[in-house]
């Protein structure tokens, strides 16, 4: 029996990895069958020439442009917004807090991780309504709602992701630093941070991959059809989820379908240049910190 | 001649997890001599030295009660009052565990580290510091032309002749060395001993050894622990 389970674990193990493997080469195979034979500049950018458009010369139209940059700017914004807060909120966990104070804030993030998106998407919806009606009229549905709103969905990951790679590190990590004279701050910014940056690093892939998919926040928050490229944080904005979910519920034909499928090859290119952008970040950020004499 | 003491203990007591590591022990450590402290494994040697630069402090359900105090011009302080400056203690005690730690950097930065921490010096110091020091530890012929690379590629012997230069970059007043020389080969190990009696002329160290021969050779105070409890202190090395 012992023989076998030690024969039969790894060989489950291992099937488990070609199954995943291959679903997930499935789904991007899928998506590239369907949708390669509309990709090309004209789903990007319609009639309006390239280079007018990237120079902001002239409005893209009947093309995925705006939808590619209000994504971007979506994405970025909402996870420049979560990263800070997401680590510092790691760092206390893990750093700081007390053993009663961690139970119940582990707690909560626990809870706050687990909430649909759709009542984040509301809860930012009644903050804009609250603003507009309190503060100013300018105030709506935007671009800036939605991603404070990606924000706060994604923060759970930062966090969790943050502490965990800490709290993960030996003693003797610890130890290190403070034994050579390091106060708490120094041990925590020199240290140990650089040593968990790959956890923390793989918390904002997630969270980059997160914001980018989710449709249910920003078709609450300021995510319109057509509107062109977002003019400031307060403007409307398209998005690819948005507009893939559109197209995939109100297609009138194949060839419209396709553009689905196309658009949603471009978000998964968004989100690869996204993650490389994080690795190269924290590539230079541990070089900076444990190499640069 | 009477010497002038550098640390004393009174009454040092320390738990962990409720199970007690060190009972009332009683020592006084003179200024720049070698204090061996030996004794089976499990018997609070190491627990002992960490309680001399607070480092325990980092490991949770731990409990210290007695009086640690050093002497600092002529001075004792008590290095448990409320608001001692922790960070200054460890920099003027500095500690070499008994497994080699380098931190994931460039040999250079592991040795400047704890200089660059501290401030208030220029690049060229630290440069000359970081020389100096990896010469002491007869380290520097080996890794001259590569101080860029990661430490962590050294050999455990290299590795742990790099922390011996990185406690000595802030130039410590007390030295605690965790059975410094098991990794080393013979010959490293007695370079390190000469370092130590060297070192003495400045410096109060206080090593932990398993070797006798080598608490024979350098030490000029043999304190014995067992079970936490100290059996016997004194310059008599049989």
């Amino acid at each position: 029996m012992k023989r076998f389970l030690e024969l039969a674990v790894p060989i489950f193990s291992w099937l488990c990895g070609i199954i995943l493997l291959g679903a997930v080469l499935s789904v991007v195979g899928y998506l590239f069958v369907h949708g390669w034979k509309s990709l090309s500049l004209s789903l990007i950018f319609g009639t309006t020439p390239p280079l007018d458009a990237l120079l902001m010369k002239r409005h893209v139209f009947n093309g995925l442009f705006p939808a590619v940059i209000g994504t971007f700017s979506l994405v970025v914004l909402a996870v420049c917004l979560a990263v800070p807060v997401g680590m510092a909120s790691g760092i206390y966990l893990a750093e700081y807090a007390g053993a009663g104070t961690k139970a119940i804030l582990n707690l909560f993030f626990d809870i706050m991780a687990g909430l649909p998106s759709i009542v984040i998407g509301l809860f930012g919806f009644s903050a804009a309504v609250f603003l507009n009606r309190h503060f100013s009229g300018n105030i709506h549905p935007c671009l800036l709602i939605s991603s404070i709103a990606l924000a706060f969905l994604v923060l759970p990951y930062i966090i969790r992701t943050t502490q965990m790679a800490l709290e993960g590190l030996p003693l003797s990590a610890r130890m290190t630093g403070l034994s050579l004279g390091a106060s708490r701050l120094q041990n925590i910014v020199h240290v140990l941070l650089p040593q968990s940056l790959a956890g923390v690093v793989s918390g904002v892939i997630l969270a980059i991959g997160r914001c980018a998919e989710d449709t249910a926040v920003i078709m609450l928050t300021g995510v319109v059809a057509s509107t062109g490229i977002p003019r400031s944080l307060l403007s409307h904005y398209e998005a690819l989820p948005f507009y893939i979910y559109y197209i995939s519920s109100q297609y009138t034909d194949s060839e419209e379908l396709a553009t689905g499928y196309g658009a949603a090859i471009i978000l998964l290119f968004i989100c690869l240049i996204l993650f490389l952008l994080a690795f190269v970040i924290k590539k230079r950020v541990s070089y900076l910190a444990l190499y640069r004499a | 001649m009477e010497k002038t003491i550098k640390i004393r203990t009174e009454n040092l007591a320390f738990s962990y997890n409720g199970r007690t590591i060190l009972r009332n022990t009683s020592i006084a450590f003179a200024e720049n001599e070698i204090s061996a402290i030996v004794g089976p494994s499990g018997s609070g040697k190491s627990t002992f030295l960490m309680t001399l630069n607070r480092l325990w402090e980092t490991i949770p359900h731990c409990t210290l009660q007695g009086v640690v105090e050093m002497q600092c011009n002529g001075r004792f302080h008590d290095i448990y009052q409320k608001h001692y400056p922790v960070t200054q203690l460890r920099r003027q005690v500095g500690m070499v565990f008994q497994i080699p730690n380098p931190l994931p950097m460039s040999i250079y930065k592991n040795v400047a580290f704890p200089l660059q921490l501290k401030g208030g010096v220029t690049k060229e110091t630290v440069r000359g510091r970081v020389m100096e020091c990896l010469q002491k530890v007869r380290l520097w012929d080996e890794v001259h032309d590569r101080l860029d690379s990661p430490a962590l590629d050294l050999s455990g012997g290299q590795q742990q002749r790099l922390c011996i230069a990185r406690a000595l970059i802030l130039q410590p007043k007390v030295l605690l060395l965790d059975e410094p020389t098991s990794a080393l080969d013979h010959t490293t190990a007695k370079a390190i001993e000469q370092l130590l009696l060297e070192l003495k002329q400045s410096c109060t160290i206080l090593l932990v050894s398993h070797y006798l021969d080598q608490v024979t050779r350098i030490a000029d105070t043999i304190i014995e622990l067992q079970n936490g409890s100290l059996i016997r202190a004194g310059a008599d090395h049989d």
